[in-house]
């Protein structure tokens, strides 16, 4: 079956400053916006870019996000003719191909692409947060007859040494690239969104041996090799998730925006996710809510401001949460007051528990005693 | 893989009203984010049934719609699955519950499910069950059919029995005398029929209200828990929405919020649909608001039911009570509704002229506007007979030359304000200087010139009206008439169909003397045609009259036109004054209420024999009609089942009233067979019939067609029980009693068929006779029945709001 485009999402990372959070899940299977995955974004991105063919390449504890993702159908991706195939790591005459680095991976499932004889490859990352049309960067690789096309936007300076980080002429086409730069002298990070030609991409893998990652080999190389190499640079929200503080933050933003990725715009580019079948929540009597999303299933008797309820959590009567971000199936007993906090999944807060913390923290059932104060 | 399969009966349209015009009950929102029907799958999902057919009636659309593949409840297989199996002959019409005649139409799946047994069950029944332990306790006692009723003792109408019964019945549905298992389970003999108590929440809407009560059930947490179970889930159709959002100002408690929506106002014991906006300093108490709903800044929302995607516009205000909930069509965009100006234009109004029903409407619903803080205004023509009675009162407001024909005419305008509604009479030396109201040759010129002279008379006012409410033919120009005046556009205009058997079919050159440009046929008007095709939105007074009218059988040469403006089509039930009852009846022999009614009842009834010369006693059935005599009223079939009734020497018949001759032949003759069980009242004394409604145990009326009825609803406030056929208003206003759960106020019959109506005569004798205590329950129930005028205002009033936008 002939596709002319294949996307190929690359979720390997072990997304280790995320700590506690990713101890049984892999990174895009984090939970966000109260009833959302990370993954969603990228898988009904592609949904709405009406792209059918996905790899989705992943070694980590792949399970969670295996089973979330399922035959795609919650994201219009359970195709005949494509949909959504996984790529893990597996066992060949040569031992077991656990993959090195990002390129690798894609290296070693390249016979997905050539199944499809597709003549362009779109490589993504699970973990961001936007909402992107992935046929404008298309369109936009066409128009610029480029051989690679790599989507960038603009960063804080003081975040940018983050990144890899672009310089375009008038044309938008690439003058300069750095990764992780030391000091930054420009803004405009790479985001870690790739747009090859089928046969670029795969003379650029060949030559490649060990360790082989996008932003330290491929990219170089190919500005190396004189291949023609534009730029799209996207304008909207963009968040890449990786660290604690990042999670938090977006968060936060998504509280403080009412319109935050038109979320609530049911007309505008739906983001999907699985459904949990779960009944709405419930506001009971003692309850006060203010400045907050709760996600379905949960029961809130107590207080919450300026915070972000997860699915299935339970804040019982005289409890107060604050500027925090409740993961889901939390139980906040009563009494108990959080702020500023990050309450993994599935962590029973016990009654009049206190943790009212200066900067983000992590609490888990793992460090409940560290963190905060137990009058219980 | 289960033993059983289900048959999902989706075809009863309930009283739910505007909030079933888009989609059939089962696909009614519930809970905000469910549908009903999605209990019933999920039940069947979570009991491992694979093979569901749903028979919908109507608009079934929506529930196709939400049901999609089945996939939700993993009801897309291959083998058996779920199949929407809509109605093939479209000349049925809706029924309280499933037909086996309805079944015959899809035999075919019937022949070919494989499973033994069968759950017949309503989409409007929330509920979480394991159908297996009903099937087994089917089994257990050995059943030929199994009903479930309720823990309040309610009937579920969800029956278990054995797919080869159920295809007999199905088989033989035109020789067997039961419609469906309803009234197998109530009268079929030599039966092993089962009750299954249900002990767990159950609900079965059946009315906007009902549906409004089960949802604020959800508050409870006894009933969610019993609802919503881990080990039984249940299952919906997922439609993408974000997390619910609160904003700065939001004040909740006590409420159910689905994803999606917005919260940033007052909402205080409600449910919010998916998707829906509660804007900053709105406030929302004790309503249910389905998704997509915007309730803007300032508004006010109390004991509401509000349709998806209704729009509550800033500062607009929709106060229900529980007696009377504020119910929105979807999509409505409510107004701020306190300067709504209401013109009726009609040819008879009480007090002041009156020859039917229609003055009795016009005037209580223009009393009750202005209570219900409407500006009530009515128009008519000022008759010689208003000006000797009211010539004291009325006064002079203008003068016009209007032009009619070749003609002009003066006219003149007279006003008189009682309590607070705006009386206007026309007054017309050539047109209306005359005696009679109606039956004139230039009765289809006399009202074309009074709609005209009737509108130049608007510009006498300040502010235009914002709806004009018209009634029957009379006023049927007035639409188009306003169409075609660019200063009064803005003017909506509803036409409310009484009887669509008169038309007003008049001469086509009355166009020319109006001065309307016209294509089309010349030769004739008709002037109710013209009405329902320009009005804003038409009407008829029933909700079963209204389906009716779809069917040529009951709308003739005008169904086209009614198929036409269905989606601007509306049936609501008239009031009965609160001044009729037997509590303030003096030319009764012993007034009553419900505390002394099997006192005083017994003492009207030998008051009755007595005077119409009847064998007297208490033990005697005796069935009363007041009527006119014509075919429209069932004497067609009413005089074959009579004849075989009174073979039963304690059933008595009694009618007052007037009409064909070749009808009062034969019940005379039927007389001189039965002189001591009939007794005839020939000559219409309307003034009299009191006797009859409180002597009488029964009232009869088995009317072919009835718009609304109103002898039936004076019936029942005399505790006199009705027996009707099940059409128009008589559908609408009594309820079928029903033994198990003691409910009802009546008996019905569906078939226009003499041998149908002979059974129900002879099973209300049977409970007259043996089961006292139900009959007497069924007075009660009578009694207890409401028929508001206030409820009817209401319902025009939030009518005419709908169609302000």
């Amino acid at each position: 079956m002939k596709k002319a485009l294949v996307a190929m999402i690359l979720v390997g990372g072990q997304g280790s400053r995320l700590k506690e959070i990713t101890r049984d899940t892999a990174k895009p299977a984090v939970s966000f916006g109260a009833k959302y995955r990370l993954i969603d974004f990228t898988l009904s991105n592609i949904a709405n870019s009406k792209i059918d063919v996905v790899g989705v390449v992943t070694q980590y504890e792949p399970y969670d996000l295996m089973s979330y993702i399922g035959a795609g159908a919650s994201w219009d991706l359970d195709i005949v003719d494509g949909g959504i195939s996984f790529l893990t790591p597996f066992s060949s005459q040569g031992g077991i191909t656990w993959q090195k680095g990002t390129a690798d991976a894609i290296k070693q499932y390249f016979r997905f692409v050539r199944e499809f004889s597709a003549d362009y490859v779109l490589i993504l990352s699970g973990d961001q947060i936007y909402k992107m049309d992935y046929q404008k960067v298309f369109e936009h690789h066409l128009t610029h007859n480029a051989q690679l096309t790599i989507c960038a936007t603009r960063v804080p300076e003081s975040e940018a040494s983050r990144f890899g980080i672009i310089e375009v002429d008038d044309s938008d086409y690439l003058t300069s690239f750095e990764e992780k730069p030391e000091k930054p002298n420009a803004n405009l990070a790479s985001m870690g969104i790739y747009l090859f030609n089928t046969d670029v991409l795969e003379r650029l893998l060949s030559d490649t041996e060990t360790e082989v990652d996008f932003g330290n080999n491929i990219i170089p190389k190919a500005i190396k090799d004189k291949y023609c190499v534009s730029v799209y640079e996207f304008n909207d929200y963009w968040k890449d998730v990786g660290t604690i503080d990042s999670l938090y933050q977006a968060h936060m933003d998504m509280i403080d925006d009412p319109d935050f990725l038109t979320l609530n715009v049911s007309s505008n580019l739906p983001v999907y996710s699985k459904s949990l079948n779960l009944p709405p929540h419930l506001i009971l009597a003692n309850a006060k809510v203010t400045d907050s999303i709760i996600a379905d299933g949960s029961i809130i008797d107590g207080e919450i401001r300026h915070s972000s309820i997860g699915y299935e959590t339970i804040v019982e009567s005289g409890a107060i949460v604050e500027d925090s971000v409740i993961l889901p199936g939390v139980k906040i007993s009563k009494g108990a007051k959080l702020r500023n906090v990050i309450v993994n999944r599935n962590t029973l807060i016990p009654e009049k528990y206190i943790c009212l913390s200066e900067k983000v923290i992590l609490i888990d059932r793992t460090n409940l005693d560290v963190k905060g104060e137990n009058h219980g | 893989m289960a033993n059983l399969f289900l048959v999902c009966d989706a075809s009863n349209i309930g009283s739910f009203n505007r909030l079933t015009r888009h989609r059939v009950p089962g696909a009614l929102p519930f809970g905000a984010k469910y549908r009903l029907i999605d209990f019933t799958l999920s039940n069947c999902k979570n009991s491992n049934i694979t093979n569901v057919a749903i028979f919908p009636y109507g608009n079934y659309r929506s529930l196709s719609d939400h049901i999609g593949s089945g996939d939700r409840w993993d009801l897309n297989r291959r083998k058996d699955g779920i199949f929407i199996l809509p109605p093939k002959n479209l000349n049925l019409s809706i029924e309280d519950s499933l037909s086996f005649q309805r079944m015959y139409e899809h035999l075919e799946y019937f022949n070919r499910s494989t499973q033994e047994y069968v759950i017949v069950s309503p989409a409007n029944l929330v509920w979480n069950v394991d159908y297996q332990v009903l099937l087994h306790d089917h089994l257990v006692h050995s059943a030929d059919i199994t009903e479930v009723v309720s823990a309040e003792h309610k009937r579920m109408r969800t029956y278990v029995l054995s797919k080869s019964r159920l295809l007999e019945y199905i088989t033989n549905y035109d020789t067997i005398p039961y419609r469906n298992l309803t009234e197998v389970f109530d009268y079929a003999q030599n039966l092993k029929k089962h009750p299954y108590h249900f002990e767990q929440a159950c609900f079965f809407p059946n009315s906007a209200f009902e549906l409004y009560q089960a949802n604020m059930q959800l508050l409870n947490q006894e009933i969610r828990a019993q609802l919503f179970r881990k080990d039984r889930p249940i299952f919906s159709k997922e439609t993408m929405s974000a997390p619910s959002r609160y904003g700065d100002d939001a004040k909740i408690k006590n409420s159910i919020v689905a994803s999606g929506a917005v919260v940033d106002g007052t909402v205080i014991n409600s449910i919010i649909g998916r998707k829906t906006f509660i804007h900053k300093d709105a406030v929302v108490k004790n309503s249910i608001v389905m998704n997509q709903c915007h309730v803007e800044p300032d508004s006010i929302v109390e004991y509401a039911l509000l349709d998806k995607e209704t729009r509550i516009l800033a500062k607009a205000k929709v106060i229900g009570n529980l007696d009377q909930l504020f119910v929105s069509e979807k999509k409505q965009i409510v107004i701020s509704g306190e300067d709504l100006k209401v013109l009726q234009i009609t040819a008879e109004c009480n007090p002041f002229v009156k020859t039917g029903g229609l003055a009795d409407i016009v005037g209580s619903l223009a009393e009750n506007y202005s209570e219900l803080g409407v500006s009530s205004s009515v128009m008519m023509p000022l008759y010689p007979r208003i000006k000797d009675k009211y010539k004291l009162f009325i006064e002079i407001r203008a003068d016009q030359i209007i032009a009619y024909g070749d003609d002009k005419y003066k006219t003149t305008l007279y006003s008189y304000n009682n309590q607070n509604v705006n009386y206007y009479f026309i007054e017309s030396y050539d047109f209306f200087d005359r005696d009679d109201i109606y039956g004139y040759e230039d009765d289809g010129d006399r009202f074309a010139f009074f709609s005209k002279a009737a509108l130049a008379f608007l510009d006498v006012f300040d502010d235009l009206p914002d709806i004009i409410h018209i009634h029957d033919w009379h006023m049927g120009l007035v639409p188009l008439i306003i169409k075609e005046n660019e200063h009064l556009k803005s003017i909506r205009t509803l036409m409310t169909i009484h009887n669509i058997e008169y038309q007003g079919v008049h001469e086509g050159t009355i166009y020319d003397r109006l001065g309307i440009h016209h294509n089309g046929n010349h030769h004739r008007i008709n002037f109710m045609e013209v009405g329902l095709n320009n009005a804003t939105k038409i009407s008829t007074v029933s909700e079963t009259y209204k389906e009716e009218l779809k069917y040529e059988y009951y709308s003739k040469n005008l169904v086209e036109v009614i198929n036409r403006r269905d989606r601007d089509f509306y049936g609501i039930i008239n009031g009965l004054s609160d001044d009729i009852g037997p509590n303030r009846d003096l030319t009764i022999k012993e007034k009553y209420n419900l505390m002394n009614v099997f006192g005083a009842k017994p003492k009207n009834k030998s008051d009755l024999q007595k005077r119409m010369s009847l064998s007297e006693g208490n033990d005697y059935f005796v069935i009363g009609m007041v009527t006119r005599i014509v075919e429209q009223k069932g004497f067609d079939i009413l005089l074959p089942a009579l004849e075989q009734v009174l073979a039963n020497e304690k059933i008595q018949f009694v009618i007052l009233g007037a009409g064909d001759e070749r009808y009062v032949r034969w019940l005379e003759s039927i007389k001189q067979r039965h002189p001591t069980q009939v007794a005839l009242n020939i000559g219409y004394d309307a003034t009299e019939p009191s006797y009859i409604y409180a002597g009488a145990d029964a009232f009869l009326m088995p009317s072919r067609y009835e718009p609304c009825g109103t002898s039936q609803m004076i019936a029942l406030k005399y505790g006199t029980i009705p027996i009707v056929r099940q059409t128009g208003g008589l559908n609408d206003t009594v309820d079928a009693f029903d033994g198990i759960t003691k409910r009802g106020n009546g008996f019905k019959f569906f078939n226009y068929d003499y041998r149908d109506l002979v059974f129900q005569i002879e099973n209300a004798f049977k409970i007259f006779t043996d089961a006292k205590e139900d009959w007497r329950q069924m007075i009660i129930n009578a009694m207890n029945s409401r028929f508001w005028q206030k409820d009817s205002a209401n319902a025009y009033i939030d009518l005419y709001r709908s169609m302000l936008t």
